[in-house]
């Protein structure tokens, strides 16, 4: 075992014996232990075989709560992993709450998208088939606040930078730029904002919590998670590496939420000031520019039942103003303008103990999708086995250029 | 001539009598006196439910409860602390006493966030119980027509019998009848009635405790007779007119959980 887990391990261990030292009756341990197992259609291999242990500590004072998420992973190849995914500290007054620590921090009304949800950067190392408590990171913040009457007024402070977690280079989930046929183009190393108070990240909000309608504005000054790239340096006749960093933006968006009749009305939006793009120009070498573009990011999306059966759908809107051809993110072409759809639908069976779900991913242009359809039954109270397949549609785009990688998966969570 | 005043007189007061005496309640008068029943400024309790399917087998559910009314809104909210899949998941109600849809919430701890759901889930099963989500709120007696069928002794108590049959046709049931207690105005069982003219569920009310002189229901039963499955609902640790905040009913607190 290497010295770093070792050492994590017993920080771990440390942190149990501290919270259970504490005071038993204001302690609660939960968790869930999950065994999750794919195959994969393309090349009939067990591509994925994971167990993880995910631990909740809370801890109650008067006025107070403390908060530790520890959790152990170990993945089909990967070193075994142990982390703190949460640990945080409450304290709670009559018309306001601060919490400072460790935390994972999820805005908006999105459903399977990131539009004003962009405070916490993202574990994408499983692409976003990951359960969606675990694709947010936690990151270390200072957050306020304030309850006036319907009104809350919140306050986030990032003094440290923390990055979008990406497939590692032997993930089947880790993508060529193939930006150019015949050139391979290989991604370096990128340096992280220094820590440093001018580096900081600041968010705020204000939300109004009512019968008729809910909504929150929000702004903030960020970074961008994923990095772009920043310059092309040829090292051969047909490769070049690709200088990656991460830049400054603004942000200002909102979402609501309000019931009409059965329905219930969702929509979100945000304004992305001067992000970072990187445009690629393919010449011999290919070079690139990087560019500051507002982008428009907006969602509606309707939830009903009808028999019984929960549904749920959302267009999604992406613009990007003044574009040009060649702008690119993460290796892939952008347009001008994106649409994406996603479909929702849940029903229970036999007591509860039946769940049928489908969830789908739809982008237009080009064509492709993902589909994610699940039945999990509840073997007892706490006990759930799940099954169900990822399939991946389509040759490109956003989820059709995963088409190796459609998947049947079975997991077993076991909560406590 | 005498005779002729006193027979008047007699007449009079018979009539008033005989007036008295049939100008008896009537059943939305019964079921609008079960709705204004005193039941405190708030209240909070744990709720054990425990669902018995047609096989014998059995799960439990545990929740806590909070519930506030000020006569034109029932706010109220509900923490699952059982079984571990749905702990700390809440769900948050505000009900209109003119009649008008539920708002409702729901906090889903696997997605940290609170979510606004669709009020028409009333019919919906609670839990997976043989509770809808309709049963486990107060009804207003503006939602059905009430007629008063008769008077029943039931275990030593006088009840009122009422039948109700919703406004809504679109309602799941066709008519319910209630067996009210007399002057206490607590029920003691119900029947749903479906379509066919069958009692497709009963409500049996086990036991009923004063506390702060409010009468609450502790144990209650409610049985499908169409799937043959039951679900039992007992209630402890009532407490009535706690020190709750003014953001208590709020998404503040489902987040938060059940500490006061």
């Amino acid at each position: 075992m290497q010295k770093r887990t070792k050492f994590k391990i017993l920080i771990i261990a440390m942190i149990l014996l501290t919270v259970t030292g504490l005071s038993a009756k204001d302690v609660d341990l939960r968790g869930m232990v999950r065994s999750y197992t794919g195959f994969r259609f393309s090349e009939q291999d067990i591509a994925v075989n994971e167990q993880t242990i995910d631990l909740t500590l809370e801890g109650w004072g008067d006025m107070t709560r403390l908060v530790i998420n520890p959790y152990a992973y170990v993945g089909t190849s990967s070193e075994p992993e142990l982390g703190i995914r949460e640990a945080y500290v409450d304290i709670f007054f009559d018309n306001a709450d601060l919490r400072v620590g460790k935390q994972a921090i999820i805005w908006g009304q999105a459903e399977g998208a990131f539009i004003t949800d962009i405070v916490s950067p993202r574990d994408m190392r499983s692409f976003i088939l990951a359960d969606f408590r675990e694709i947010r990171k936690g990151v270390p913040a200072v957050k306020a606040d304030y309850y006036a009457g319907s009104y809350t007024f919140e306050g986030i402070w990032i003094p440290r930078f923390v990055p979008t977690s990406m497939p590692g280079k032997d993930s089947m989930w880790m993508q060529d730029m193939d930006l150019k046929p015949g050139v391979t183009i290989t991604p370096q190393p990128v340096d992280q904002p220094a820590f440093d108070l001018k580096n900081s990240e600041i968010f705020g909000k204000m939300q109004y919590f009512g019968p008729r309608i809910s909504w929150e504005v929000m702004g903030g000054y960020a970074w961008t998670d994923t990095p772009y790239i920043s310059s092309l340096t040829p090292t051969g006749p047909s490769t070049v590496d690709a200088n990656q960093a991460y830049g400054r933006y603004k942000v200002v968006g909102g979402s609501l939420s309000t019931a009409i009749g059965p329905v219930v009305l969702r929509s979100e939006a945000a304004v992305y000031l001067d992000k970072p793009f990187s445009v690629i120009t393919l010449g011999s070498p290919p070079s690139i520019d990087v560019e500051n573009h507002h982008q428009v990011q907006a969602l509606a999306g309707l939830d009903w039942g009808l028999w019984g059966i929960e549904m749920s759908a959302q267009y999604i809107f992406s613009y990007i103003h003044d574009f040009k051809d060649g702008v690119i993110e993460q290796g892939k072409k952008l347009t001008e303008f994106d649409h994406t759809f996603t479909f929702r639908m849940a029903d229970t069976f036999l007591d509860d103990r039946l769940t049928a779900k489908v969830f789908v991913y739809f982008e237009a242009d080009p064509l492709n999708a993902l589909i994610r359809p699940s039945l999990t039954w509840s073997i007892e109270d706490g006990v759930l086995i799940e099954g169900g397949v990822e399939l991946f549609v389509g040759s490109e785009g956003t989820f059709g250029s995963y088409k190796d990688n459609s998947l049947a998966f079975v997991a077993l969570r076991w909560y406590f | 001539m005498k005779n002729m005043r006193t027979v008047l007189i007699m007449l009079v007061i018979g009539l008033f009598l005989t007036t008295t005496l049939t100008a008896q309640i009537t059943g939305r008068q019964v079921m609008e006196q079960v709705y204004s029943r005193d039941s405190g400024n708030n209240m909070s309790a744990n709720l054990s439910m425990t669902i018995t399917n047609a096989r014998g087998s059995t799960r439990e559910r545990s929740i806590v409860q909070f519930r506030q009314d000020d006569g034109t809104v029932e706010n109220k909210i509900m923490f699952f602390t059982a079984p571990a899949d749905v702990r700390n998941t809440s769900f948050l109600s505000y009900s209109y006493a003119d009649g008008r849809k539920d708002d409702q919430w729901i906090y889903l701890p696997a997605l940290s966030r609170v979510k606004r759901i669709a009020s028409d889930k009333t019919k919906d099963s609670f839990m997976g119980s043989d509770f809808t989500y309709d049963d486990m709120g107060v009804r207003h007696p503006s939602a059905d027509t009430h007629t008063l069928l008769r008077e029943e002794v039931i275990d030593g108590w006088n009840c009122y019998v009422v039948e109700s049959v919703p406004v809504d046709s679109s309602s799941d049931f066709a008519k319910t009848i209630s067996w009210i207690i007399k002057d206490e105005w607590i029920g003691l069982k119900k029947e749903f009635y479906s379509a066919k003219g069958n009692v497709a569920r009963r409500l049996v009310i086990n036991e009923s405790a004063r506390f702060d002189d409010i009468w609450v229901i502790t144990n209650m039963t409610m049985s499908n007779l169409e799937k043959n499955t039951s679900t039992r609902i007992t209630m402890d640790n009532v407490s009535f007119n706690n020190n709750l905040s003014a953001n208590f009913f709020t998404e503040r607190q489902m987040k938060i959980g059940p500490r006061i």
